[in-house]
This record gives structure tokens, C-alpha cells and sequence, in this order.
């Protein structure tokens, strides 16, 4: 019974490149599949079942190690990885076998000799595609508070980094916000923008109004135990409510 | 987290400026006015002594009160230091009213009828009044030179911060550049088609060497023209085609006009390595990358555009991007601007402005 594999790339340059160099290196082998993406590998995979999966770690949509996980010890994995440090640190430790790009023909002969043994007592994978997951995850953590506020200017909608932001007042039906290089107005209310927005950087001081404290200058006292909010190179001068007032008592 | 310390309530505040110091300090003022008005006392130098130095304490009281007096008790057009000096003027005939009262036992008739009492009370006001006002001018000359030097010490914090960000990017510049995973991906490419003998592998080979050199930071010039820049730019669109041909299309259109303009170097390379990165290649079906350059009178717009995933409100925003909108202003003064704008239907459009220039920079 003839081995067969699936390869998972989303450089077809590479797919090929990988399908001659194993041709070469193992004839007997049947390449029955090929993947541009993780998606694709998984639907493939299901549906032929191959013995081995070469999997390229950085795939759009699914990656290579959520395809792993779905595989579930179904078929053998080998990864394939650029320069990964991290990956290929944890593949050190791990019982699955790598091939960093661009493919050493050495390297792969080594693999396809342990490939064509029976597999050796397989230990759970799953902590380490878990913590390979993670890895992954970590090089661009997900925030929490909104970066950029989008504003229709004109034709377009502009997106406006949050730290241009100096304040977003509202009236009835819109909300202003105000950078330096202009005004516009916005369809979220004050509430969901005090949800969203960092508090170490926006302070709602009004029912209507939050301001950027970076872009604070100064805050004037006035009477009956309100205050107005001055700021940095703008003429307007934002008010402070009694209900917020108690946020400046310490200047 | 540590919460900090409830700040000090207005009457411990109080208390604090009662220290040794100022206590020593106006000890020493009232045994001094004792010293020298006792010539002219009947009193024995110590009861004068003991009337000088509640005055003076009274004084040094009043003052601390009056500088204490929270901010919204006061009237807008009341500056604190005319409030003070009101409150200390007024302090020292009253204080010293007291004292004579109290000697006299409450009987103001003995007080108001002794002609030396009388004296000595005008004596003690007006020695407590200079003394008092003078202490009170230079108290308020020191508080706004401390005023002062917070602010210039503030003004140093600021001015080394931003000194800080300006070495930052230029040290992320020389940085950055080449990132392993591209640059070995890249590799592998080329080594498959040299491999399987495609013709391809050459002129790839040339964009992979015109990148590489153009992104070596010891190689880098600070500035080079636009053409330059777009032949950079070409050359990375162009080895990223060959690695994912299905998933990407990408035209330049730029005035050839502008070609020989100065452009800080690996601006717009920045923008289209994001588009590519960020906009194309999360995508399972990639998009089209649009780089173009028009006049607009003497001003110029360059842009790049994706049709990719587009950026979502929470995204990082890189420190490329912030990075290369510094470059811009320092390399064109306030009129630089770095937009992006959500492009039709889908994907990411960068826009920089550059405002018009002078004839000897337009070389």
C-alpha cells in the first residue's frame, strides 16, 4: 500500500518545489493533494485522508498548527517553517518533525527516512501545538480599546489614529470629534465611545463630552462647582458638569 | 494596584506649614521687634515680648490660611496674593486689639482712655503690618519663582522626551529593515525556480538584490528621489508576486513627473509592505495593490491601496506608520500629512500629502 501525503503552502512555488524534491528523494510516495490555504487543507485532508501532511506554519486564514490540531493524530505532520526562531526551539522539543525554507535536500532525506519508519510511540501532541498556537497569537496580541475612530470626511471614510483624537462631543444626533487636522461627525454616542475608548487617555467630564488628557491645558474653576476644560493650541473651551467636576478636585 | 495617598485634607496641609522653620523664623521676628520697641515700652520686656510674638504668630497663621483658602471659595477677580495681603493687613491691627483687651482685662474703656496703651497698640500694628507685608511680598516672590522653575523643569521633560522619540525612530530605522522570515521565504522561491530551470529565476534574482541592497542600512542614504523609491517598491511587489501569484495583482501609477523629486528613503516602501502584510496576505484570496502619484498644483498626493481585509478599529496601529509620519514632517516641514481611509469595497487606502515645495528643494 503506497504511502500518500498532502501538501499544505501558500506559495505554490513552494508546493512544487517540495513535491519534486520528494519525488526524487522517495518515488514510491503519492503526493494526493495540494493546499493554498489551511481551510483547504482541512476540506482535503477529510476527504482523502493522506498518511502525511507536510503543512506550511504561516498560512492566511488557518495556519498550519490550527490545521495540525484539527488533523488530531490522523496523519503524521512534518512543518514547514521560514526563519521562526520560536518555532523551531519548541519543534526541538517536540515529537514532530520541521524543515526550515528554503528546503535543505539533506534535511529532507533525513525526514523521509524517518517518515518511511513506523511511527514511534506517539506522545500527545496537543501541548505542544497549544503552546505553538500561542506563540503565534502573542506576535500581534489583540487590544482591547479602540485604535481608530472612523469618520466620514467627504467621499471617503477616514480612519483617525486615537491619539490625534483631542475630544468628541455630541448633540442630539451625531458626535464631533476633533484631531488636529480637522472635525467630523461620527454615528457612536457618547456612552458606547466611553466603553471603547482607553480610560487611561479619554475621560468622559461631561454628559456629552470626553477629552484626551494629553491634549488638556488647563482647567478653570468656575462657579457653582463647575469647571471648563481648556486645551492645548484650540480656542474651544469643553465644559465640566457638576457630576464630573470631582475628577479635577485634585489640580 | 497601588492606589496612591488620599491627598492631605486642607487642614493637615495647614498644620505641615506650621512647621519648626517658619515657627522658628517668625520667634525670631517678634524677639527681634520686642528688642528694639522696648526702649520705648513701659512694659517689662517680657509682656511685650509675649504681645509681639502671639501678633507674630497670629500673622504667620492668618498667612498660611490665606494662602491655603481653597481656590473655589475665592471670587474670580480676588487674586490670592491681594487676598493675603488683605487678610494680613487687617490681621495685625486685630491681633494686636486683642492683646491690649486681654491686658486690660475686657474693660475697652481702660484701653481706649490710656494714651500709652494707645501708643503702644499703633506701635505694635504698624511694626506687625511692615514686617508682616514684607514677609508675606517675599513669601510670594519665592512661590512664583518655584512656580517658574516647575515649569522649566517640565519644559526639559518635554523637550527630552521628544529628543528620545527622535533617536527612537531613528534607531528602529536602522533596525528594522530586512525581516528574516521574508527574506528566507524569498530565498526558497528563488532556489525552486533555479531549481526546476525557469527562466524566472533570473530577473527574480535582480528584484531580490535591488531590495536587499536598497533595505541594508549601512547602504541606506538618508534621502533619495521618488523614482528611487518606486524602483524599491517595485522590486518587493515583484517578489511578492512570484510567491503568491494567485493572491495578488499590483499596478504603480505615478506622475513620471515626480520621479526626480527628493523622498526620504523606504517611506512608501513602509506603506506597501503593510498593504501586503496586513491587507493581502491574511486574506485566502488576496487583493490588488494600487500605488500611485499625482500633482496637485504645486502639492503632491501619493498613495497606496489594497483590496484586502482592510484594518479593524482595535488593530495596533504600527510604529511604522507613526514612524514614517515623522520622517515626512522632518523632511517636509508641518504640511506633510500621513491619511488612511477605508478604500471601496473593501482594503485600505494610505494618502500622503506633501505640500508644495520651493524651487531648490523641487530639484
Amino acid at each position: 500500500m503506497t504511502t500518500t501525503a498532502l501538501i499544505a503552502d501558500d506559495e505554490p512555488l513552494l508546493r512544487e518545489h517540495l513535491q519534486r524534491q520528494l519525488a526524487q528523494l522517495w518515488p514510491e510516495l503519492r503526493v494526493v493533494a495540494e493546499a493554498r490555504n489551511g481551510r483547504e487543507a482541512i476540506e482535503l485532508f477529510d476527504e482523502l485522508t493522506p498518511d502525511i501532511a507536510f503543512l506550511d506554519v504561516h498560512m492566511p486564514g488557518v495556519n498550519g498548527v490550527e490545521v495540525a490540531r484539527a488533523l488530531a493524530g490522523r496523519a503524521r505532520v512534518v512543518f514547514v517553517t521560514a526563519f521562526d526562531q520560536y518555532a523551531v526551539q519548541a519543534f526541538e522539543q517536540g515529537a514532530v518533525d520541521y524543515l526550515v525554507k528554503p528546503i535543505d535536500p539533506d534535511r529532507l532525506a533525513l525526514t523521509v527516512q524517518r517518515l518511511r519508519q513506523p511511527a514511534a510511540v506517539a506522545s500527545s501532541l496537543s501541548p505542544l501545538l497549544d503552546a505553538l498556537a500561542q506563540r503565534l497569537q502573542q506576535q500581534a496580541p489583540p487590544r482591547q480599546h479602540l485604535q481608530w475612530i472612523r469618520a466620514s470626511v467627504g467621499a471617503s471614510v477616514r480612519l483617525i489614529p486615537v491619539e490625534d483624537v483631542v475630544y468628541l462631543r455630541s448633540d442630539e444626533k451625531y458626535t464631533l470629534v476633533a484631531w488636529p487636522g480637522g472635525e467630523a461627525l461620527i454615528r457612536k454616542t457618547i456612552r458606547e465611545l466611553a466603553d471603547e475608548l482607553d480610560p487611561n487617555r479619554f475621560v468622559q467630564i461631561h454628559r456629552s463630552v470626553i477629552v484626551a488628557l494629553p491634549h488638556i491645558s488647563h482647567v478653570m474653576r468656575g462657579n457653582n462647582e463647575t469647571a471648563d476644560v481648556h486645551l492645548r493650541g484650540r480656542s474651544e473651551v469643553l465644559p465640566v458638569s457638576r457630576s464630573y467636576v470631582h475628577l479635577f478636585r485634585q489640580m | 494596584m497601588d492606589t496612591p495617598e488620599p491627598p492631605p485634607t486642607p487642614l493637615r496641609r495647614l498644620l505641615r506649614s506650621l512647621n519648626f522653620g517658619s515657627l522658628g523664623v517668625t520667634t525670631g521676628f517678634a524677639f527681634t521687634a520686642a528688642l528694639m520697641l522696648s526702649p520705648i515700652f513701659e512694659v517689662s520686656f517680657g509682656v511685650l515680648l509675649g504681645r509681639t510674638l502671639f501678633v507674630a504668630l497670629l500673622l504667620l497663621l492668618v498667612f498660611n490660611v490665606a494662602q491655603r483658602w481653597p481656590a473655589s471659595r475665592l471670587p474670580a477677580w480676588l487674586p490670592r496674593w491681594l487676598f493675603t495681603l488683605v487678610a494680613v493687613s487687617l490681621a495685625a491691627p486685630l491681633g494686636t486689639l486683642l492683646v491690649y483687651l486681654v491686658a486690660v482685662g475686657g474693660r475697652a474703656q481702660d484701653f481706649f482712655g490710656s494714651e500709652p496703651r494707645l501708643t503702644g497698640f499703633f506701635v505694635i500694628t504698624i511694626t506687625a503690618l511692615l514686617l508682616g507685608l514684607l514677609i508675606a511680598l517675599t513669601a510670594q516672590l519665592r512661590e512664583r519663582e518655584a512656580r517658574a522653575r516647575a515649569l522649566e523643569l517640565q519644559l526639559q521633560l518635554q523637550q527630552s522626551r521628544l529628543e528620545k522619540q527622535a533617536v527612537d525612530a531613528q534607531l528602529a530605522l536602522l533596525q528594522a529593515q530586512i525581516e528574516p522570515h521574508f527574506l528566507f521565504n524569498t530565498l526558497a522561491n528563488v532556489q525552486a525556480l533555479v531549481e526546476s530551470g525557469s527562466p524566472r529565476a533570473a530577473p527574480v534574482l535582480r528584484s531580490l538584490l535591488a531590495y536587499l541592497r536598497a533595505a541594508m542600512p549601512r547602504l541606506q542614504r538618508h534621502t533619495s528621489s521618488l523614482g528611487d523609491e518606486l524602483g524599491l517598491v517595485r522590486a518587493y511587489l515583484e517578489l511578492m508576486q512570484m510567491r503568491m501569484p494567485d493572491r495578488m495583482q499590483f499596478s504603480l501609477d505615478v506622475d513620471p513627473a515626480l520621479l526626480a523629486r527628493p523622498f526620504p528613503a523606504m517611506a512608501l516602501l513602509t506603506l506597501v509592505e503593510n498593504a501586503v502584510r496586513h491587507g493581502i496576505d491574511p486574506g485566502e484570496n488576496g487583493g490588488r495593490i494600487l500605488v500611485g502619484g499625482r500633482q496637485d498644483g504645486s502639492a503632491v498626493r501619493l498613495w497606496v491601496e489594497d483590496s484586502g481585509v482592510g484594518l479593524s478599529d482595535k488593530a495596533e496601529p504600527g510604529t511604522g506608520l507613526r514612524n514614517l509620519r515623522s520622517r515626512l514632517q522632518a523632511f517636509y516641514g508641518e504640511g506633510a500629512r500621513l491619511d488612511l481611509h477605508d478604500a471601496t469595497p473593501q482594503g485600505l487606502r494610505a494618502e500622503i500629502h506633501l505640500p508644495a515645495t520651493t524651487a531648490s528643494n523641487a530639484a
